[in-house]
C-alpha cells in the first residue's frame, strides 16, 4: 500500500485499486500470485492457430476494417470459414489478429461485459476508447506476467460523432492512427492506405470499402497464410455493420507473365 | 508431451526459461532545454519497431500539469503504463493535498516509481522539463530504473547520443572561446532543438516524420509542430 | 564488449572546398584504463593522402605498415604516386582479403588527388566496404556523436579556416561525450599546396 496512512487519516485508496499494480485477467481480485514449482515454470508462449493480417482504415464518418476468413495451424489451412472482424455493439468494432483461441478468450469477457451494461438498462454502451484502453491493460499485466495472449487486435468505432482506429498488441504496445494494418498486411496493404490518405483528401465509405477490398485482393495473392474470402466490418455513427463474406475474384493468367524465377 | 519439467534430474533449480520477449524498441527521441523562465521540451513523432513504422504521429509528451511536460520514448508499451500510473498519482496527489503536485515533486516520484521496478524495469528513457517553485526552467533526465539527474539542457532516446554532444556545443557553450555565457534566449533553444531533429532524422531511422515542441512559461504550455524528412 | 572498442579512439574526415580535413583523438587505452594520451591515429601515406584508423591499436600498425608495403611497391612498379581513390580501392581489397577473420580495425582515408587536387574522403568498415560521400565520414567508438555533430555543423563549400573549426569543434564536443576518446587531438588540413597540422588541447578525462 501506499504510505498514506499517517496513523490519522485512513488510507484514501481503501479497498481500491493500487495505481500500478498488477491483477489477475480473467476473473479473481487480489493481487497477482503464480503458483510455485520446484524446476521453474514452463508457459506456452508461441501461437498455435493463428489469423493473419487485420487492415482498419478511418473514412469520413467512420471506419472500415477487413480480416480474411482463415484460421491456420501453422503453415495448415486449418479453418476456412471463421470470420475475424466482429461488431461488439452499435459503435464499436474489433478485427483480430495473432493467436485465435486467445482472443477468444478475450471476446468472450467482452461479450458478458455487454449483457452485464444491457442489465443495467441505462443506455450506456461500451465505446471504442473504453474498449482500446481496456484491451492495452489485458494484454500489458498480461505480458507483464510473462503469459502473453499473442494476439494483434484493431478496435474501430465512432465516439461522440468522431472515428476511432486503434491498434494494440500482444505487449500490450497501442496506438490510434488514420491507417492502420497488421501482420503482413503491415508491408503489403499500409503503403496502399498510406498513398490514399497522405493525399489528406476525404474519403467516403464507398471509397473506404473499395480500398480496403483492394488491399485484401493483394493479402490474398502474396501472403501465403491468407485465404480469398474475407470479411468486412463497417462502422458509421448511425451503425455497425458486417458485410460480406466476400471473395477475392482470383486471376492466375497474369502467372504465365511471371519469368525469370 | 515433453518438457523440461518432465525432466527435473536436467533442470538448474530457480531457472525459469522464457521464450518470449516483453521488451521491444520503439524508438523516438527527446530533448530539453531550460532557460530562466521557460523550459522547452520536444519529441518527434515517429512510431516503430525494427523496419517497420507504426505511426508517423506518436505524440510523446505527457502534459502531468500546468507546469509540467513528461517525454518518455522506449518501449512504448511501458511508457503507456507508467505514464497513465503518473496520471493516477498525480491525482491522489491533488485529492489529498488540495493542490496540483510541483515539478521537483513529481520528478522525485517518477524516480521512485521507475526504481519500483527495479527487477523488470520499465524500458524508457525519460526527460522531465518544467517550472519550479521559482518559475525557473528545469530539466530532469533518468535512466530506465529510476536514476535521475537535474540538468539544464538534455537528449535522450534513440538519438539520444547524437544530439548530446551538439547541446553541450551549441547550449552549453562548451569548448568554445570568448563566447558571452549569457542565458539562452528562448527562440534560441526553439530553433536548435529544430536543427539538432533535422540532424538526427538524417542518421537515425528510429526519428522522423515529426516533431512536437512544449515551450513551457509561466502563461502556460505553447505547442508547436515541425516535420521532419518521413523515411 | 566488441573488440572495435578495445582500445577506444576515433577518426573523422571532411571535405571542404578545395580541401580535406582528417582529425584524430590522441587516447590509446585499455577499455577503462588510459595507456598513452598521444597515440595518433592519423598516419602520412603520401604527401596529399592521410589514412586514419581506429579499433584495435595493434591492428592499426600491422595494417598500416603493410598497407604502406602495398603503396611502396604500386608506386615502384608504376613509377607514379598513388591516387587516393586507389588506395581506398586496395585497401578495400586488402580487408576483404581477411574476410573471415578480420583486421579490427575501421579505416578513413583523406586525401586530394595528386594531379587534379580533387578532394576525396573515403571510410569503410573492418572488412573493407568502402563509402565515400561528398560530406563527411566517422569512425570510431563515438561514431554516433560525431555523426550528429557533423550534420548539424558542416555544410558544402567551406573554406579551409571554416573547416578546420568545424572539424575541431565536431571532434572535440563529440569525444567529450564518450568515455575512451579523447584526450587531445590533431587536425589534418590538406589544402593544394600546403597542409596544416594543429594540435588541439581538450579536457583529459
Amino acid at each position: 500500500m501506499l504510505p498514506f496512512n499517517n496513523g490519522f487519516a485512513s488510507p484514501l485508496w481503501h479497498n481500491g485499486p493500487i495505481p500500478g499494480g498488477l491483477y489477475n485477467f480473467p476473473g479473481h481480485n487480489g493481487p497477482a500470485s503464480q503458483p510455485k514449482k520446484d524446476y521453474g515454470v514452463q508457459r506456452a508462449s508461441q501461437p498455435i492457430t493463428t489469423g493473419t493480417s487485420v487492415v482498419g482504415l478511418k473514412f469520413d464518418g467512420g471506419v472500415v476494417i477487413a480480416a480474411d476468413n482463415l484460421v491456420s495451424y501453422g503453415s495448415m489451412a486449418r479453418f476456412q470459414d471463421v470470420q475475424r472482424v466482429f461488431n461488439i455493439n452499435n459503435k464499436t468494432v474489433v478485427g483480430a489478429g495473432g493467436d485465435f483461441a486467445d482472443f477468444q478468450c478475450i471476446k468472450r469477457y467482452i461479450d458478458q461485459k455487454i449483457i452485464d451494461d444491457m442489465c443495467y438498462a441505462d443506455e450506456y454502451e461500451m465505446k471504442p476508447k473504453s474498449l482500446y484502453n481496456w484491451l492495452t491493460r489485458i494484454l500489458y499485466t498480461k505480458r507483464s506476467k510473462f503469459e502473453p495472449l499473442w494476439v494483434d487486435i484493431v478496435v474501430g468505432g465512432v465516439e461522440d460523432g468522431v472515428p476511432f482506429l486503434g491498434h494494440v498488441d500482444l505487449r500490450g504496445r497501442s496506438y490510434q492512427d488514420d491507417v492502420i494494418a497488421t501482420g503482413f498486411g503491415k508491408h503489403l496493404a499500409l503503403p496502399l492506405l498510406r498513398e490514399r490518405t497522405e493525399t489528406g483528401k476525404p474519403i467516403g465509405r464507398d471509397e473506404a470499402i473499395a480500398l480496403v477490398k483492394k488491399c485484401m485482393e493483394v493479402l490474398f495473392y502474396r501472403d501465403c497464410r491468407a485465404s480469398p474470402n474475407f470479411t468486412i466490418s463497417v462502422c458509421t455513427k448511425e451503425k455497425a455493420e458486417i458485410l460480406g463474406p466476400f471473395k477475392v475474384s482470383q486471376n492466375w493468367e497474369l502467372a504465365k507473365s511471371v519469368e525469370g524465377y | 508431451m515433453i518438457s523440461a519439467e518432465n525432466f527435473p534430474e536436467y533442470n538448474v533449480p530457480g531457472v525459469v526459461k522464457h521464450d518470449f520477449h516483453p521488451y521491444e524498441s520503439n524508438g523516438g527521441s527527446v530533448v530539453a532545454i531550460a532557460g530562466d523562465d521557460y523550459a522547452v521540451i520536444a519529441a518527434d513523432t515517429r512510431l516503430s519497431s525494427g523496419y517497420s513504422i507504426h505511426t508517423r504521429k506518436q505524440n510523446k509528451l505527457f502534459k502531468l500539469s500546468g507546469t509540467t511536460v513528461l517525454g518518455s520514448t522506449g518501449c512504448w508499451c511501458d511508457t503507456l503504463a507508467l505514464t497513465s500510473l503518473i496520471s493516477a498519482r498525480m491525482k491522489m496527489y491533488h485529492y489529498l493535498h488540495q493542490k496540483v503536485m510541483p515539478t521537483n515533486a513529481i520528478s522525485q516520484m517518477l524516480s521512485i516509481i521507475m526504481y519500483h521496478k527495479r527487477f523488470f524495469p520499465y524500458y524508457v528513457s525519460n526527460i522531465l522539463a518544467g517550472l519550479d517553485a521559482d518559475g525557473k526552467g528545469v530539466v530532469y533526465s533518468y535512466d530506465p530504473i529510476g536514476h535521475c539527474e537535474l540538468a539544464s539542457y538534455r537528449a535522450g532516446g534513440s538519438a539520444g547520443a547524437l544530439l548530446q554532444p551538439v547541446l553541450d556545443n551549441q547550449i552549453g557553450l562548451k569548448n568554445q572561446e570568448n563566447v558571452a555565457k549569457d542565458p539562452i534566449p528562448k527562440e534560441k533553444a526553439i530553433s536548435v532543438i529544430v536543427d539538432t531533429f533535422i540532424s538526427a532524422a538524417e542518421r537515425d531511422i528510429y526519428t522522423g516524420d515529426g516533431v512536437i515542441i512544449n515551450v513551457i512559461t509561466k502563461d502556460g504550455i505553447e505547442t508547436r509542430n515541425v516535420s521532419l524528412r518521413k523515411d | 564488449m566488441s573488440i572495435l572498442a578495445y582500445n577506444g579512439g576515433c577518426v573523422v574526415a571532411m571535405r571542404g572546398k578545395d580541401c580535406v580535413a582528417i582529425a584524430t583523438d590522441h587516447r590509446f587505452g585499455v577499455q577503462g584504463q588510459t595507456i598513452d594520451t598521444n597515440f595518433q591515429k592519423v598516419f602520412q601515406i603520401n604527401p596529399q593522402m592521410f589514412l586514419g584508423l581506429v579499433g584495435l591499436q595493434t591492428d592499426i600498425l600491422t595494417v598500416k605498415d603493410r598497407l604502406a608495403f602495398r603503396k611502396n611497391l604500386y608506386e615502384v612498379r608504376e613509377n607514379r604516386e598513388m591516387t587516393p581513390e586507389r588506395f581506398a580501392a586496395m585497401l578495400s581489397s586488402f580487408l576483404y582479403e581477411r574476410r573471415f577473420g578480420p583486421y579490427f580495425v575501421e579505416p578513413v582515408v583523406a586525401g586530394l588527388d595528386p594531379k587534379t587536387s580533387k578532394p576525396f574522403i573515403c571510410n569503410m568498415d573492418l572488412i573493407g566496404c568502402p563509402n565515400a560521400p561528398d560530406d563527411f565520414v566517422v569512425a570510431g567508438t563515438c561514431a554516433e556523436q560525431l555523426y550528429g555533430m557533423c550534420e548539424t555543423l558542416w555544410k558544402p563549400d567551406l573554406e579551409p579556416e571554416q573547416l578546420f573549426e568545424v572539424i575541431a569543434q565536431s571532434m572535440i564536443n563529440a569525444f567529450d561525450r564518450d568515455a575512451i576518446s579523447g584526450w587531445g587531438a590533431t587536425v589534418y588540413i590538406i589544402e593544394k599546396d600546403k597542409i596544416t597540422v594543429k594540435t588541439l588541447k581538450t579536457r583529459m578525462d
